[in-house]
């Protein structure tokens, strides 16, 4: 289909509140001559659409994506659920999606209101002390946090570098350490999965900061030691940060807290269902313990009596790490989220884990499992056995059978990995579908290697080709005719011979 | 409320199969950290219509208000049209398009946004969105920092306080510094257009004194209508253009989610955080997209990565792409008019009344004043009454308004008899 760009000049289909026309005479116009030369612009090389028109144009171009509305969607680490619609409504509700953010605070006592008792479910739910809803997503929350430790080190005057994370880690933990000048070190998995105890012991020096672990990890298996190496590290000084990407697992059955983690964050559009929107927004909410609470983002929502506040007392917080108060509107979705549920949420992990130990135990035989134990909300196989580049073909060939790939070459510690995490919103008969359309791909890898090698085939496209996309950069749009201002116009400066990810 | 489809029957089947007896079999690995209390003390379950009501009556104790404030949120009209297109599930339910067959109208839909703020700002390349403004120009500092391996940060007067808040945040973490004059540390000099009073700037002068210190140029526009009728950040120089597009079909949301934008000069392509869409073709030769130059992000990197942001706002991204569409050339330059038209209309009635003007440039849509003989407070709350919240009230009393299309011309006038009571009435 055609760009945005590429329509022929129409009439465009908003031209807003006409009965302002007042303003385009007399007086009014005489302020836009006020306006010095060198600052107006000149060309707005932009397209005029009709209304119409691009209503077409993102239906037809939505038609060309899935969704969990469409189905099933086991990307694993993602928790792709079903989102409430309900929660879509209520999100969309006047008196939150219309309500400034600088309003006095006698006109936000609901939005006030509730953000303190999301506050108050996540700490119940995570056994954490208190919460930050500020950071806009998962690593964001997980910035915060390390933000927090370097603070928290500063202030007691000791000098730590580094951070310790287990070779299944998520790439956001390294990432993350690195944009707070933390060093890393890769601790490996030990034969069942978990964190090497022995390896960890070694490394655990005093210049260890902060140990950062996914529980249960991104194998989808509970770190069988996390009471030891919370014990361990708490002895050498060392904070334990949790990476909540997978807290499905764990709602009403164990908090971090319980396994002594100091910190937490919390993806709210994976756990608590507000919808992807094909990546983001999320929402990130960091919980800590007592001991790291004053370091927590200002401004922090408080109540006495009668009402509730914003409290933007001091105390030794590292600052805002995003724009007022956080993404609002997914808060808001999750709060009803965990409001529907209420003192049933145990059965959400419940019947996450119901599902991924089904489905694996469906697959197991067909597949390799790397680690024979039962996995919690998610399972990770090979296909190591079916030939090179098998875990990609088997993705693309999924596609045909009407479902979305699993999570693939993650973690990076298994070969041809196939990441799968069903969710508690999945029927057993999706999961029955999914493992039977599963085992006839190793079927067809077997039989007849070539044709799956060329699939996707009913999808808008083929196979694409992510090497020439790299080489030859297109990355907007440029009008060889169309537009004025834009004419013929190429990006300079990159030198489209060099394949820099080979690099 | 229950949105789990298993039933007892298929438990048993599921359990069966899967060889144990009972779900807590399958939580052996967990047992020594098992908590007791599995309610959790939260509430009984709701329905979705005792939801509904709870949620409503929630809503209803905030109190809405005709705004004269903006600061960083701006009350702008969502044609209809934007919402009805957001809801579709295709858009809404769809995960991050690592999976490019499954996901093109996503991919499309970034590789056009990213289209519309290269052409908006001027810029040669634009990523498919950050958090928001605050956090995509603090990304901006550090994608500075990493290109010249300076430390230094120069922030022109006028940055909006919370973005320097946050940037003050991101400065700590990564070890750099907010310095007062432009030298040869400078990493990058910072300016926002228009400032956090309104003004408006040709900012070129800015942009050659960076560049003689071999800083570079970061621009950061928060009130982004304004790029359709004043010269965008390419036109005076910045290297860098990162801004806030909550302006563009996003509803003011109490503060989020709202869209962060980032558009680059070529050169600086690899070292540009987050998401990129590409185009590219498929095996038999159509047209497609594809995510690409993954090689800079956290998942393929690592520790090693331009940035650790994963999820971005791409639902938002979508929003103000269809915006843009929707509005076009006309409708926004319409906007914009507008927006600088209320605002000039309705600083010049207060200057009638005596109140002082205190930009000393020409603005946008947001100017600052003083109410006569100390009476900023009283006059604040009196609009308040009348259910209008008339601007922020600042240091040395003075007051920062903003008008948008919104602000109809007859609200302007009600909003300066409101005024002319007060002080007469003093």
């Amino acid at each position: 289909m055609k760009l945005i760009f590429e329509y022929e000049e129409s009439i465009s289909g908003h031209v807003p509140d006409a009965s302002n026309d007042d303003f385009s005479n007399g007086e009014v116009q005489d302020f836009l001559a006020d306006l010095p030369r060198d600052l107006i612009r000149k060309e707005l090389p932009l397209p005029n659409v009709s209304e119409v028109d691009v209503i077409r144009h993102y239906s037809n171009m939505s038609r060309k994506n899935f969704g969990v509305d469409f189905g099933f969607y086991p990307l694993g680490s993602c928790t792709m659920k079903y989102n409430p619609k309900i929660n879509e409504d209520i999100a969309r509700l006047e008196g939150f999606m219309q309500l400034h953010p600088l309003s006095h605070q006698s006109c936000i006592q609901g939005s006030l209101q509730m953000m303190w008792k999301l506050e108050e479910y996540f700490k119940k739910i995570t056994g954490m002390d208190a919460f930050s809803l500020q950071p806009a997503a998962g690593s964001q929350g997980e910035l915060l946090g390390v933000m927090i430790a370097k603070a928290y080190y500063k202030e007691k005057k000791e000098k730590r570098t580094k951070i310790i994370i287990p070779d299944s880690a998520h790439g956001t933990n390294p990432a993350t350490a690195a944009m707070c000048k933390f060093e890393t070190i890769t601790v490996k998995s030990d034969s069942r999965g978990n964190m090497d105890i022995n390896e960890f012991k070694e490394l655990l020096k005093d210049d260890i900061a902060l140990v950062m672990l996914t529980n249960p990890n991104t194998l989808g298996l509970f770190e069988e030691k996390v009471l030891e190496i919370s014990d361990l590290a708490h002895r050498n000084g060392t904070l334990m940060y949790c990476d909540g990407a997978n807290m499905n697992a764990l709602l009403g059955i164990t908090r971090p807290s319980d396994q002594g983690f100091d910190l937490i964050h919390l993806n709210l559009h994976k756990t608590f269902s507000t919808p992807h929107g094909g990546g983001g927004p999320g929402a990130g909410a960091l919980g800590v313990k007592t001991h790291l609470s004053d370091y927590l983002p200002l401004p922090r929502v408080v109540r006495d009596d009668k009402n509730f506040a914003f409290d933007y007392g001091a105390r030794k917080s590292v600052g805002m790490i995003r724009y007022c108060y956080g993404n609002f509107g997914m808060l808001v979705r999750a709060y009803a989220y965990i409001s529907s549920w209420g003192t049933d949420l145990r059965r959400i992990s419940e019947h996450a884990i119901l599902n991924a130990n089904y489905l694996c135990s469906l697959l197991k035989e067909d597949f390799e499992l790397p680690y024979n134990r039962r996995c919690a909300h998610e399972f990770v196989l090979s296909s190591r056995k079916l030939g090179q580049k098998s875990a990609l073909n088997i993705a693309k060939r999924l596609m045909d059978f009407g479902f979305h790939p699993p999570t693939i070459y993650f973690p990076l510690i298994v070969p041809e990995a196939l990441m799968i995490e069903p969710t508690e919103t999945e029927s057993k008969e999706t999961l029955d579908e999914f493992a039977a359309a599963l085992r006839k791909i190793a079927n067809e890898l077997k039989e007849n290697p070539g044709f799956v090698k060329g699939a996707p085939y009913t999808r808008s496209v083929q196979r694409l080709d992510e090497v020439i996309a790299a080489r030859r950069p297109n990355l907007r749009w440029n009008a060889n005719t169309g537009l004025d201002g834009e004419k013929g116009k190429k990006i300079a400066g990159i030198d489209e011979r060099e394949d820099w990810r080979q690099k | 409320m229950n949105y789990i489809p298993v039933t007892e029957n298929d438990k048993k089947d599921m359990l069966k199969q899967i060889g144990v007896k009972s779900v807590d079999e399958l939580l052996a690995d967990l047992k020594p950290q098992i908590h007791e209390n599995t309610n959790l003390g939260l509430s009984k379950p709701m329905s979705e219509l005792e939801l509904l009501e709870h949620m409503k009556r929630l809503s209803e104790k905030n109190n809405l208000m005709k705004y004269f404030i903006g600061a960083g949120s701006y009350n702008h009209y969502v044609p209809a049209a934007v919402n009805h297109l957001l809801m579709r599930g295709e858009f809404l339910t769809g995960y991050t398009p690592y999976q490019a067959e499954m996901n093109q109208g996503t991919l499309q839909a970034m590789y056009e946004f990213q289209s519309f703020i290269c052409l908006l700002t001027g810029m040669d390349i634009a990523n498919a969105s950050m958090y928001d403004g605050s956090t995509a120009l603090a990304e901006a500092v550090l994608l500075s920092t990493s290109y010249n391996r300076r430390n230094g940060v120069f922030v022109k007067n006028g940055l909006n306080p919370q973005y320097k808040e946050v940037l003050k945040t991101y400065c700590e973490g990564a070890d750099l510094e907010i310095v007062n004059e432009i030298n040869e540390n400078t990493a990058c000099v910072v300016a926002q257009n228009p400032d956090y009073y309104g003004n408006l700037e040709n900012l070129q002068y800015l942009s050659d004194k960076a560049h003689r210190a071999g800083a570079l140029f970061v621009t950061c526009v928060v009130e982004p209508t304004s790029l359709a009728i004043v010269q965008p950040p390419g036109y005076y120089g910045a290297d860098i253009a990162v801004g806030e597009g909550q302006s563009f079909g996003i509803p003011i949301n109490f503060g989020g989610p709202y869209l962060g934008f980032l558009g680059v000069k070529a050169f600086l392509l690899k070292k540009i955080p987050g998401r990129i869409a590409g185009m590219t073709t498929d095996s038999i030769g159509r047209k497609g997209f594809v995510l690409t130059f993954q090689a800079r992000e956290q998942h393929i990197r690592r520790e090693r990565a331009t940035s650790n942001i994963t999820t971005n706002v791409e639902l938002m991204a979508i929003a103000s792409t269809i915006y843009m569409a929707l509005m076009g050339r006309t409708g926004l330059k319409k906007v914009a008019k507008l927006c600088y038209s209320g605002a000039h209309l309705l600083q010049r009635k207060l200057a009638k009344m005596g109140f002082a003007l205190l930009n000393d440039k020409p603005f946008y849509n947001e100017f600052l004043v003083r109410a006569p003989s100390g009476s900023s407070e009283n006059v604040l709350s009196n609009l308040l009454k009348e259910g209008i919240l008339g601007g922020l009230h600042l240091d040395h009393d003075n007051i920062l308004i903003c008008c948008t299309e919104m602000n109809s011309l007859q609200d302007i006038a009600s909003y300066a008899s409101i005024i002319k009571e007060t002080i007469l009435s003093k």
